[in-house]
């Protein structure tokens, strides 16, 4: 007979940011409550206020390290809503090459140095090995690819942005800078080799996925609902609508960005600074959502390029649409490396891409609001700025990508605080032979 | 010799992380001399881990972000005794980063805004189950515990970070630069005639001349020279983001002196075309500032 | 008469009779009637006097014998454009509950324009001052030359009735 338990992960590693789980079990055994407990935040919406409106790219991109990019440019798509502002079309490709080379070397960053180290090593492989550092070890070709693509994407995301942690160069009315035809050649020339290695991450992300099947298929899957952008049906990460999905995998809304207000809300729990965004219609916690690559793959028709295609289609085909299982976004997250690097090189080929003109030179603040809204790696990413005549921002509102996610989160936890600590299903996994132990 | 080396991260963006992260194939150059003892960032040693170290038997730590909760406290001055060298990694460590401005507001304030008043939020309530309370004041982590080496950035480039750490693991001193980002800037600068300011969006940036020469507020001319000039290079006026130049302790008062020397304009035209001193004049160093240091005092004393 | 740091105050402590405060100012400072609440405030004020306008104006109302409140410490710079912002604030983040700032007349600066300087920093200043919540009026720019030693004690004594009604600086160490 046992007391009341409570399991502390002091902190959760391996995710940007701050978060503790708190489990608490108990005296018959039973998962009373699974806690995600985000520890901190910083107030942005507050000390935006009293900012020149065209400088919230650059205060807005630090609220995230790993994908400052989709700050960056959700920011100025807010401003240029607010003054009524339409950048060039190359300056758009510009922001949407900036936005795919960011995705890429996120994507690639997420899967080989965050999740696939339990992957190789193993859930019950010693944690002390369960890092990149081991990969470079014990796996170097595999790490020496996976430190190459990540390179490329920041890269090039340095070379639109100015520099990739904290860009700079969009601004209301379109970029500061043009891409010369020399980086756009270099680039260029690395794309053939990008292409191959991000096609041996697919048949490395299939195997790993065919050898945890039983795990996926199993741990975390309890069904939620979804959000992504989409243009057409085509899976978009710049500029589209936004298609929110029912469990049951029908589409109940279509909505624009500038809606948004209708069918987001934000529900502060007792214990998380960061807020769990839901379903506003149907409530908390029913509405609960999950945005991200899986959501999006599940969201959307297809993807928007052919050999991302190939690789959504293999998905569905194993596991089906809508796809419930948490450790799904992995694979899913595969899927949209694919269609990034692909959007890339199409993207590289464009001539417009070098163009000199890349901002209009009319660009007049005035009183208004205006919602910018990008997919970040991670989800749906709005900004939404009101200013005054003077373009001086006096009031912000964000729904910052991964508060999407933070009531999905603490479902999947304690659907699999229950599976483990009451049912012992980890135990009666099928798990494979480490590749690294 | 393998030295053992601690990354935390107190409230922060994981952006010196990344940069470290950024070093790409140097990495598997400068991994194989280190031991990583903790790095949530990317490696799973836990909390608990840390505090059961030794003290001063970690050889590096580095410490990335800035107290905005007393659990960021706790943990800044464990590192502080676990670690030989505590690096100052990054501007929020150094002047407490952008969140610094925040300080221009009460916690009350801040807190109203987030959970109580925020548009999309249904049920306003300020957390309190295992949640660490927040403090009133973002602070420099250097005013809250002694820091061996200061390396800022926002981030610090990753040429910066492996020049520090190669410089710390072969026991050589590391300098900070003497100069200012107008030294590395590529931009062709000639006499200062500065009779309006622009704002960023306005007009059309001659990618030739100087920014500051064109009327943009570029802060390159006070601010250390140690990013190799990345905004400036592409056209985007420096804001200033790695902190001062050394030794001056108040950034945005150093510019506040600067503008009122080379401006060509009356003082009210001056003081009109920055209608957000705060905003205009400081950005990742607020927290540092005279002004902030004296709100916090005069908050303190209110309680 | 001594020019050195602190000898300029006159002797006269608070409670002087009005008819013996220089002449044809708005006398209110040391004899208005203290309010309901109110503690014996003295005020600390910094005051930068630039050389050879101001400073020698205040050794002139010194050996004038003109009255002016004893709350003022006086720093001696060759001119005010000599004064960055930085200086200002360190004094108020030290606990001055005011400073000031005294100069040559435009056009009449020693250095030319040193004190045109001045006047542009100290209007950004003082802005930046306000947004950061701090009251603006506990700094203050005036001109007073070598010969205006009643401007120059004018200036003093409305600076410190100016501090009285603003209260101590808050970050005050007390």
């Amino acid at each position: 007979m046992t007391g009341e338990k409570i399991v502390k992960i002091e902190p959760v590693t391996r995710l940007e940011g701050h978060g503790d789980i708190t489990i608490k079990i108990g005296k018959d055994g039973k998962v009373k409550d699974a806690q995600f407990n985000v520890t901190s935040t910083r107030f942005f919406e507050k000390f935006l206020e009293g900012r020149f409106a065209e400088e919230a790219p650059k205060l807005a991109s630090r609220i995230c390290g790993i994908c400052p990019e989709p700050h960056h440019l959700a920011a100025v798509r807010a401003v240029e809503a607010a003054w009524d502002v339409t950048p060039p079309a190359s300056a758009v490709k510009l922001r949407r090459l900036l936005i795919n080379a960011k995705q890429f070397s996120s994507h690639a960053l997420h899967f080989f140095a965050l999740a696939a180290p339990d992957f190789l090593v193993g859930p019950f492989g010693d944690p002390g090995k369960r890092n990149l550092v081991t990969i470079t070890k014990a796996l170097p070709d595999v790490s020496k690819m996976a430190l190459q693509m990540m390179q490329f994407g920041q890269e090039l995301a340095a070379a639109i942005g100015g520099t990739a942690i904290h860009p700079v160069t969009a601004i209301p009315g379109g970029m500061l800078n043009p891409f010369s035809e020399e980086k756009r050649d270099q680039f260029l020339k690395r794309v053939t080799d990008v292409k191959q290695w991000t096609s041996d991450t697919v048949s490395l992300a299939k195997k790993i996925m065919d050898d945890y099947m039983d795990a996926i298929t199993k741990l975390a899957v309890g069904p939620t609902y979804y959000i992504g952008t989409h243009n057409e049906g085509a899976l978009e990460i710049y500029d589209g609508n936004i298609r929110i999905m029912d469990p049951d995998g029908g589409i109940v809304e279509d909505i624009k960005p500038k809606d948004y207000r209708k069918y987001f809300a934000e529900y502060v729990p007792e214990h998380s600074y960061a807020t769990h965004v839901y379903y506003k219609p149907v409530g908390y916690p029913a509405g609960v959502w999950r945005a991200g690559s899986l959501a999006r793959i599940n969201v959307v028709d297809r993807m928007a390029t052919p050999l991302a295609q190939e690789a959504l289609q293999e998905l569905r085909a194993k596991l089906g649409r809508p796809i419930h299982a948490t450790f799904a976004y992995h694979w899913a997250r595969i899927v949209e490396l694919v269609q990034a690097i692909e959007e890339i090189e199409g993207l590289l080929n464009d001539s417009q891409i070098v163009s000199k003109d890349v901002k209009i030179l009319d660009v007049k603040p005035k009183k208004g609001d205006g919602v910018g809204c990008v997919e970040a790696p991670r989800g749906t990413l709005i900004h939404h700025y009101w200013t005054d005549e003077r373009g001086i921002i006096t009031k912000a509102n964000m729904i910052v990508a991964t508060n999407n996610n933070i009531g999905g989160i603490e479902k999947s936890l304690m659907e699999v605080a229950k599976q483990v600590f009451e049912q012992k299903a980890h135990q009666k996994l099928k798990l494979p032979k480490p590749m690294i132990s | 010799m393998t030295k053992r080396i601690a990354m935390a991260q107190l409230t922060s963006c994981w952006g010196c992380d990344q940069s470290l992260l950024d070093l790409h194939l140097g990495l598997l150059e400068l991994l194989p001399e280190l031991e990583i003892v903790y790095w949530p960032a990317v490696v799973d040693f836990k909390l608990k881990d840390l505090e059961s170290m030794p003290d001063e038997s970690i050889h590096i730590g580095l410490v990335e972000g800035s107290c905005r909760t007393e659990d960021d406290v706790r943990l800044l001055n464990i590192m502080r005794a676990k670690s030989k060298i505590l690096v100052a990694w990054g501007v929020c460590s150094c002047y407490g980063g952008i969140h610094g401005l925040a300080n221009q507001w009460d916690l009350d304030e801040l807190v109203d805004r987030k959970f109580m008043k925020a548009d999309t939020v249904t049920d306003p309530r300020l957390p309190s189950e295992n949640v660490p309370p927040f403090v009133s004041n973002v602070q420099p982590n250097v005013d809250v515990v002694d820091f061996n080496i200061m390396l800022p950035g926002c981030p610090p480039t990753s040429k910066n970070t492996i020049e520090a750490l190669s410089a710390i693991l072969s026991g050589k001193p590391f300098d900070l630069p003497e100069k200012s980002v107008c030294d590395q800037c590529p931009k062709v600068k000639q006499d200062k005639h500065i009779t309006k300011f622009h704002r960023t969006h306005e007009g059309r940036i001659d990618p030739n001349k100087c920014l500051l020469d064109q009327g943009y507020l570029c802060l390159g001319f006070a601010t250390i020279g140690f990013c190799g000039a990345i905004c400036p290079t592409v056209n985007s006026p420096c804001k200033g983001c790695f902190g001062p130049v050394l030794r001056v302790k108040d950034h945005g008062a150093k510019i506040i002196s600067a503008l009122g020397a080379i401006a060509e304009m009356t003082p009210e035209e001056l003081k009109d075309s920055f209608p957000d001193p705060i905003g205009s004049f400081y950005f990742t160093d607020y927290a540092a500032s005279y002004l902030s240091r004296m709100r916090n005092k005069a908050r303190s004393k209110r309680k | 008469m001594l020019l050195r740091f602190g000898r300029i105050r006159t002797a006269m402590p608070t409670g002087v009779p009005k008819s013996l405060t220089a002449a044809g100012h708005k006398a209110t400072s040391t004899q208005r009637p203290k309010a309901k609440g109110e503690t014996d405030f003295e005020p600390r004020v910094l005051a930068f006097c630039c050389n050879w306008c101001s400073y020698a104006g205040a050794d002139l109302a010194g050996t004038s014998r003109r009255q002016m409140p004893p709350n003022v410490r006086i720093i001696r710079v060759n001119c005010t454009g000599r004064v960055d912002p930085a200086f200002i604030l360190d004094a108020l983040s030290q606990g001055a509950d005011g400073v000031l700032i005294s100069g040559c007349h435009p056009g009449d600066c020693h250095y030319t324009s040193g004190n045109l300087k001045m006047k542009s920093r100290f209007v950004l200043l003082q802005k930046t001052l306000e947004e950061a919540g701090i009251e603006p009026d506990r700094i203050h720019l005036q001109w007073a030359s070598a010969a205006e030693g009643d401007v120059f004690t004018e200036g003093i004594t409305s600076m410190v009735e100016r501090i009285k009604a603003l209260g101590p600086n808050p970050a005050r160490k007390d």
